[in-house]
């Protein structure tokens, strides 16, 4: 009896160790199964490279059609993953340093591009992206927004739209004051235009001078008419700002200070106020950038602004014995940057966004004046389309001081521009302290 | 009868004290009622329309609420510590002769002696040398930190001036200083464990750059940073600013109040028992 | 020292340990190193990117002291410790006297005096741009009642500090009064009976035993006024920026609008060593004199 049970445990034991080893080798098999599919997932998602992309533009935005469109149509191409994040404008600027230097840091990131730009190149946290864009590509970029992006021969980001400041003004106004447009040519008839505005009760410019950028515009676009292309890259690089056509500038700004020009309190008026006081019909004209035509109307009361025809631009106008051309522009070419860890598929991605179809959409709907070659022509709005036009033209486009000189000189600019515009210091000081800080950044 | 004249100017005095206080926040509140246009042209008057839109996508928004959550994380981590830590530092100082007291008290001071401003960039690569850069510490650590200073000082003066008496005789029975600390010195120190509860919490509800700096993921962002989504380049929607901000002060009108009780509860009955 | 038994000394420095460390290393690693870590930088050309390269010396402090902006925002930084002491401190105290006894409506006036200081800068910046806005604000509307042209002040140079003085005051008022008010509250109840008693009235009873009592903590809310004052910035930048024309900058928006704007990390890094120095130098003056028994 003891040996049937030893049998029967034994045969027990077979059974089980049998069963086991069945069940091992079906285990096994899962095993496989399971790990082979892992690998075949992971192999493919190890393929899909996700993009993170910093941008500048609030949920409503008009922008963000454009780039939505753009990251879908990516991402169904390639299988990629595209992550969308959003900082304002100012916690942006704010952020940067310690951003591009932390470990999760944006693939692409906006740029005005200019001496910010350049100091990130330096410190080497861009990304050289010569070798992925193909010239086929660069070729449906304008060469002057692409060569922005450019630094000591490396190409560090890719362009997508430009901007240009002129002056901006109220036709009802100014036919009120019986000023006529196309007769101002040089400085000295805008000044005659603002005195005859003065005249007839109205105030003939709004400033924004708190926030000291707007002013900036004045000056610095008399520089470029007076200097010109060639005296801004001689001081850029060898100094000497405090030279007599620079200082004319401040003269001529200290001329149309004389005449008392702006609206009462412009030195607590901040951009927005500007803005909304144009949009108000509170002031004959204003210098600023083509975004005024979005930004008049949000800002003002009524939510509506001017009326399309009732408002007009014309550019800064010749000064007499000016070296520059008075086709020479001021404005902005902004883009994106790819910091120096981002992969290729992030400058695949942009590249898709910067094409002729989307541009050409966002062209249409007003959003930016574009810089793919081609997509201009789909501007519908008649003061994107002028500026496109003069942009095109010229042959020396100007990217705003403060902006390409760096965040040093560039609030130096700003605070001297604002200073002239109280009439607190000399145009030869105003020279003298962006040449000292020219000097201190070398 | 001098009585109630000085009652009444008191009154009098502190109602124009308050009107004058109270103007500005009102004008936020009823700011976020109006259009970004009505905003420059009518600051102070009662909305022409009440348009309920701002405060109600805010509220409606999951985001708003998010990130109040994360400030509220921020600010309660902060001040637990900061009550903890400073409490237990200013106890020592108040209390326990050692060499070295005085010099160490100074040790701390000199947080207070310092801009914040200028330690963005170092505190950044420390935080992030630790492996904290994205997590809530990267917060709440440097906060406890910079707040410690003017929380040891309070608590200090404040556990010197209790008697003395108290403290001898609870020796005289045995009491260790952490005894002591537990079973004496918190509890008595309501008034001043909710002062600086209120200045920690406010000081750390209100920090826009040191989470800006810090935190990368949206969805760690705190109250401040999500200002951001009513701004964009060129327009800043400023009529729902002010909603948004006039909301985000609940929250810390809450915080005050219900610690305000503590602050005056006071000390009935008093410390010492004859 | 009374009690010298073996395990009371190991009690005492065993608490030590516990009570102290956790404070101290929080605070030597995010404080006292990133202090030391500037100071460091502080000799340094910086832009923020990558390790600072360009060491040169001690032009950054030798530049900030010929520079006529850090010069006004000293003086402004004395006008607003003098604003504290001399208006904004006193004024505290007598609505704390007022206010903490149980009269009615203390809760309400207590929040009220609080609220500003709750409200985040960049609300209160805004509110007060408002308010001081010529075309359309409150000042406008009282200059309008008494018919004179609008007055822009925080666009004038003159006026602007004052505009900023009066933020200033309304904001932090609130808690100052509210350290008295807790200070006021831990006076025991048998000292003011026995006031009572001996026939005090309020303004008495305040005068001489209240604020006798208080002086600690007033010594200490006047301490703490003063480096307050010296590291005021939130409230300054949405308010004028520093402007018009830089009149308005305190040493640390100026730290902020020329060192950490311009991405000049080692010259704000300058500036942040000289305020240290200049509220080290008064925190160790004030100790030696009026503090030296606190």
């Amino acid at each position: 009896m003891e040996k049937d049970k030893v049998n029967e445990t034994e045969s027990t034991v077979n059974v089980e160790v049998f069963n086991f080893y069945r069940e091992g080798i079906i285990m096994k098999l899962f095993l496989k199964i399971f790990i082979f599919s892992f690998a075949l997932l992971s192999f493919s998602s190890a393929n899909a490279v996700t993009i993170k992309w910093l941008h500048l533009n609030a949920e409503n935005s008009p922008n963000m059609p454009g780039i939505l469109k753009a990251v879908a149509e990516y991402e169904a191409k390639t299988g990629n993953k595209v992550e969308l994040q959003y900082l304002e404008n100012e916690s942006f600027k704010a952020k940067l340093p310690t951003m591009l230097q932390s470990n999760d840091r944006p693939d692409v990131f906006y740029s005005w591009s200019g001496g910010v730009m350049y100091d990130q190149a330096r410190a080497g946290f861009l990304r050289d992206i010569t070798g992925v864009v193909s010239d086929d590509y660069l070729s449906t970029l304008s060469a002057a927004a692409a060569n922005a992006f450019t630094f000591e021969g490396q190409r560090v980001g890719i362009p997508t739209h430009v901007a240009q400041v002129a002056w901006w003004y109220n036709k009802n106004l100014i036919n009120q004051a019986g000023v006529d447009v196309s007769k101002i040519v040089y400085w000295v008839d805008l000044l005659e235009a603002v005195k005859q505005i003065k005249s007839a009760g109205i105030t003939p410019i709004c400033l924004g001078g708190k926030d000291k950028w707007p002013v900036h515009f004045i000056w610095t676009h008399l520089h470029i008419r007076n200097g010109g292309q060639d005296l801004f890259l001689e001081s850029l690089n060898n100094g000497g700002w405090g030279r007599p056509e620079y200082v004319k500038s401040g003269e001529q700004m200290l001329e149309l200070v004389a005449l008392e020009p702006f609206q009462d309190g412009y030195l607590a008026a901040t951009w927005p106020d500007q803005a909304g006081l144009f949009g108000d019909g509170k002031c004959a004209m204003a210098l600023m950038g083509n975004w005024m035509y979005g930004s008049q109307a949000a800002n003002s009361a009524s939510g509506e602004g001017l009326a399309d025809d009732n408002m007009g631009m014309f550019n800064m106008p010749a000064t007499k014995g000016g070296l520059g051309d008075p086709g020479d522009t001021l404005g902005g070419i902004n883009g994106w940057l790819f910091s120096s860890s981002a992969p290729d598929e992030a400058v695949e991605l942009i590249m898709h966004y910067v094409s002729k179809e989307i541009q050409s959409e966002d062209a249409a709907n007003g959003v930016y004046i574009p810089v793919v070659k081609g997509a201009d022509t789909s501007i519908k709005n008649r003061f994107l389309k002028q500026v496109a036009r003069n942009i095109a033209n010229s042959k020396y486009h100007q990217i705003f001081y403060d902006q390409f000189l760096g965040a040093d000189i560039g609030r130096v600019v700003n605070d001297v521009s604002t200073d002239l515009a109280a009439g607190i210091i000399s145009p030869e000081e105003a020279t003298a302290q962006v040449q000292e800080s020219w000097e201190f950044n070398q | 009868m001098k009585d109630s004249m000085r009652t009444y100017y008191m009154y009098l005095f502190l109602f124009l004290m308050a009107a004058a206080i109270f103007i500005p926040l009102y004008v936020s509140v009823m700011g976020g009622f109006k259009t970004v246009g009505e905003l420059r042209t009518n600051a102070l008057g009662l909305p022409s329309n009440w348009n309920f839109d701002n405060y109600l996508s805010v509220l409606l928004n999951s985001k708003f609420w998010l990130y109040l959550w994360n400030s509220v994380i921020y600010a309660i981590g902060t001040t637990f510590f900061v009550l903890l830590f400073a409490s237990m530092t200013a106890f020592v100082f108040a209390h326990v002769k050692f060499a070295g007291n005085r010099f160490l008290y100074n040790y701390f001071l000199l947080g207070l002696l310092f801009p914040f401003a200028t330690a963005i960039l170092p505190l950044f690569l420390r935080v992030r040398d630790f492996g904290l850069l994205g997590t809530s510490w990267a917060v709440i650590l440097p906060q406890i930190a910079f707040g410690l200073g003017f929380a040891i000082i309070l608590f200090r003066g404040f556990f010197k001036q209790m008697p003395s008496e108290l403290f001898d005789a609870a020796f005289v029975d045995g009491c260790t200083y952490a005894q002591f600390y537990f079973r004496f010195t918190l509890p008595l120190s309501t008034p001043i464990l909710a002062t600086v509860s209120v200045i920690t919490l406010t000081g750390s509800w209100n920090n826009y750059l040191l989470p800006l700096i810090m935190i990368n993921d949206e969805s760690l962002y705190s109250w401040p940073m999500g200002i951001m989504v009513f701004r964009s380049e060129y327009f800043t929607d400023w009529s729902k600013v002010l909603a948004y901000v006039s909301l985000t002060l609940v929250p810390a009108i809450i915080f005050f109040l219900v610690l305000q009780k503590y602050i005056i509860a006071g000390l009935t009955g008093g410390t010492v028992k004859g | 020292m009374k009690y010298q038994k073996f395990d009371v000394i190991l009690n005492r420095y065993y608490t030590l340990i516990i009570f102290l460390i956790p404070a101290l290393t929080v605070f030597t690693l995010f404080v006292v190193l990133p202090i030391v870590e500037a100071a460091y930088y502080s000799f340094y050309r910086w832009n923020g990117y990558g390790d600072p390269e360009k060491f040169v010396g001690f032009k950054n402090y030798t530049y900030l002291f010929r520079n006529r902006v850090f010069i006004i925002s000293l003086k402004n930084n004395f006008y607003i410790i003098a604003l504290s002491l001399f208006v904004q401190l006193p004024f505290a105290l007598l609505v704390a006297l007022m206010i903490s006894d149980k009269i009615k409506g203390a809760t309400f006036f207590r929040t009220i005096f609080f609220l500003p200081y709750i409200l985040a800068e960049i609300g209160a910046g805004l509110i007060w741009a408002y308010i001081y806005d010529g075309n359309y604000g409150l000042v406008a509307t009282i200059w309008g009642f008494f018919g004179i042209d609008p007055i822009f002040m925080v666009g004038d140079k003159d006026l602007a500090l004052i505009a900023i003085l009066i933020v200033i005051f309304w904001k932090y008022f609130g808690i100052h009064m509210m350290i008295y008010i807790a200070g006021l509250q831990a006076i025991s109840k048998e000292v003011l009976e026995a006031a009572k008693v001996d026939g005090a009235g309020p303004f008495t009873t305040a005068w001489r035993i209240k604020i006798p009592i208080l002086l600690p903590t007033i010594r200490l809310s006047v301490f703490l006024a003063i480096l307050g004052s010296l590291q005021l910035f939130d409230i300054i930048m949405p308010l004028t920026g520093g402007g018009p024309s830089n009149v308005t900058h305190s040493m640390v928006t100026y730290l902020y609008y020329f060192g950490v704007m311009r991405m000049k990390f080692g010259f704000g890094s300058a500036v942040g060593v000289v305020i240290f120095l200049i509220c080290f130098s008064i925190a160790i003056a004030y100790q030696r004199t009026l503090m030296r028994n606190d």
